[in-house]
């Protein structure tokens, strides 16, 4: 094995190890934020009992899902049953592993990138294993052989089919600005010329709704309504298994808002920070300092419209989808088009 | 690593598709055995793209999927139609159009 | 050595067939299989080799093909389909597609399989409903032809030119990104592009037209 090799296996090993515990971490907090928000939305406390502020709430739960019984229900499919936890879960974690975190860090003399993998394609990796995550959905509604959980699959599968549309073609105005499918370039490109966000300002608007269909989230969590579906895809589930969906939803959260502050609001990029003269080190780890401000930004955000809208009705989720935002999104993408071939931006 | 082997891969993938398209009555595996063979001939359109270094094989199998994506959702739709008036995806049941 | 290494591949296998056949759980064997496997390759340092794992991802889209034709509930043919596609798609990195190989998760993987599980479960196949295998002759008359074809392919194959078709132009920097497929499609293949926007405009209304209850 040659020096470089192994030099590039022991870099990407720690930065993955390193990211699996960052968003792990991530993930038992938001449960905890989450809970907090709400109770500081509707006026209560929330959970502050287990350690200060409920700090160790998160840890107490992990015990608790660990020691419950998992029921596997008697004419479930049991190789699929088992297996749709793990399809819904890894998706959202693998997106991660394009995005960019911040600027490349000088470390023992070698420039690392913060960023497990600088592909060509990354856009099309992110939409890859985006549309993924619908086979845990339906596969879990399917095999658990009751029918909510495949009521909650069916819907599942359909909302996230039509949502991926708008969100695609939203996202080609952000690469006909770039020109590039690599995640860096599109940070370097909104640096240079101003955040996508504010000049596409409609196409940011249709992937954020996207975005929140895509990880069903309120108010577009019909595939496990509660008042119609008992718990939906997931009725069946418990134990550790039901916890793979739950961080499942919290790591889809994660990956989601990271995205959006990666490709319409600059991603590591910090606005007159190039102006100051700081050193490479420290303006690195300003960047992802940003970066990770702008992420918890959009996740506020997702708390937030949790616990404020009311859930859409299935027919009028279907007529966002295909009547609304896809029109919307094929209309911003020739403005965008516009723009760029007459060069404004 | 020579070309031939993913020959190789894309024949034995095409031959069980044919084999599947042959032995099986349930239309929807039908349509997945057809998948199977597209998927075969975009592999060795793929391998001779590599070989001959040109990108007129890769743009093929760019139209090779669009062709699939139309077939599926065409041949899902008749399924789902077959579906409704016998009760069953098999095409053992369709048999008003046979001489 | 290599035979060893074979008999573990087989025996993984067999335990993936078993594993996904009705009332067998052998998921247990199928990682032993796939662990040993991987250790006797990282002893032998086959690891770091591509032909290993070329071989490595043949062997599973073979297995998943022959699963995808030969188990009796479509649902779990659809899983091996989209595992036989994830496996091509890998092959397409091995021919420098990484463009095409991005476009065959998202296209077929993320939607054309979509299409398939959605449908299966709209219908609510259950497993019940068995093998349907053609009767009488058919069945061994379409694995004896099926059999020969892969015979004739397999010839040809091996029996054709030793050298390339067409002369390599030169080098192969950006060979098979998005920009290169690109200028191609909108320069040289206009025409096939647009046709083929038509032909799913075509299929679109065709199959809303099929699939609907009544028309008004």
């Amino acid at each position: 094995m040659s020096q470089e090799l192994t030099r590039v296996l022991i870099e990407s090993g720690v930065k993955i190890a390193l990211f699996f515990v960052i968003v792990l971490t991530l993930i038992a907090y938001l449960t905890l934020a989450e809970r907090r928000v709400s109770a500081w939305i509707q006026d209560r406390r929330g959970p502050n009992r287990v350690g200060p502020f409920g700090l160790l709430q998160p840890v107490a739960d992990g015990i608790k899902f660990l020691f419950k019984e998992a029921i596997t229900p008697l004419n479930a499919y049991r190789p699929v049953y088992l297996l749709a936890p793990a399809l819904i879960f890894v998706p959202a974690l693998v997106t991660f592993s394009v995005i960019p975190v911040g600027p490349p860090v000088r470390l023992f003399g070698y420039d690392i990138p913060l960023q497990i993998a600088d592909v060509d394609n990354g856009v099309l990796i992110i939409l890859a294993f985006a549309s993924m995550g619908v086979y845990g959905v339906a596969l879990a509604g399917w095999s658990s052989n009751n029918k909510y959980s495949l009521m909650g699959g069916i819907r599942s599968s359909s909302q996230m089919i039509s949502y991926e549309l708008a969100m695609g073609i939203s996202l080609v105005g952000v690469l006909m600005a770039t020109g590039s499918l690599r995640l860096n370039d599109i940070v370097q490109q909104q640096a240079q010329r101003g955040w996508n966000m504010f000049w596409q300002l409609p196409g940011f608007i249709i992937f954020l709704t996207a975005a929140f269909a895509e990880t069903n989230r309120l108010p577009f969590d019909l595939p496990e309504a509660e008042s119609e579906l008992v718990a939906g895809y997931h009725t069946e589930y418990s134990g550790m298994r039901f916890s793979m969906f739950y961080m499942a939803e919290y790591a889809n959260m994660i990956t989601a808002s990271a995205l959006l502050a990666t490709l319409y609001c600059g991603g590591y990029h910090v606005p007159g920070l190039a102006r100051l003269g700081l050193s490479g080190n420290v303006a690195a780890l300003l960047g992802a300092a940003a970066f990770g401000v702008k992420m918890g930004a959009f996740l506020f955000l997702y708390l937030w419209v949790r616990w404020t809208l009311p859930r859409f009705r299935y027919d009028q989720l279907m007529n966002l989808g295909w009547k609304v935002l896809l029109p919307a999104s094929l209309l911003h993408l020739l403005w965008v088009s516009l723009i760029v071939l007459k060069g404004w931006v | 690593m020579r070309v031939d082997f993913f020959l190789l891969i894309a024949g034995v993938l095409f031959s069980i598709g044919c084999i599947g398209v042959l032995i099986r009555r349930n239309a929807i595996v039908i349509l997945m055995s057809i998948e199977l063979m597209l998927n075969a001939v975009n592999l060795t359109f793929a391998a001779f793209a590599n070989e001959g270094q040109t990108m007129t094989g890769q743009v093929f199998v760019f139209f090779v999927m669009t062709v699939a994506a139309a077939e599926a959702a065409v041949g899902l739709a008749i399924v789902i139609a077959l579906f409704r008036r016998r009760k069953s995806t098999d095409v053992e049941d369709a048999t008003l159009l046979r001489w | 050595m290599n035979l060893l290494i074979g008999l573990i591949f087989l025996a993984g296998a067999f335990a993936a067939v078993r594993a996904f056949w009705p009332q067998r759980q052998a998921v247990f064997g199928l990682i032993a299989g796939v662990t040993g496997a991987t250790l006797l390759a990282v002893e032998r340092a086959a690891l770091l080799t591509l032909q290993f794992w070329a071989g490595l991802i043949g062997f599973i889209a073979i297995l998943s093909a022959l699963l995808v034709i030969l188990h009796p509930n479509p649902m779990v043919s659809v899983l091996f389909l989209i595992l036989n596609l994830f496996c091509v798609a890998l092959f397409y990195l091995f021919l420098q597609a990484q463009f095409l190989a991005a476009i065959q998760v998202i296209v077929y993987a993320g939607a054309i399989m979509v299409l398939f599980l959605f449908v299966i479960m709209l219908l609510n196949l259950r497993v019940e409903e068995g093998l349907h295998l053609t009767g009488g002759v058919q069945r061994p008359a379409a694995f004896v032809l099926g059999t020969a074809f892969a015979g004739v392919l397999f010839w040809a194959i091996l029996h054709r030119r030793d050298r390339p078709f067409l002369e390599p132009p030169g080098s192969a920097e950006g060979f098979g990104t998005a920009r290169d497929l690109g200028v191609l499609l909108f320069g040289r293949y206009l025409f096939a592009f647009e046709a083929a926007s038509i032909l799913l405009v075509a299929a679109m209304i065709g199959a809303v037209l099929l699939a609907k209850r009544r028309l008004q």
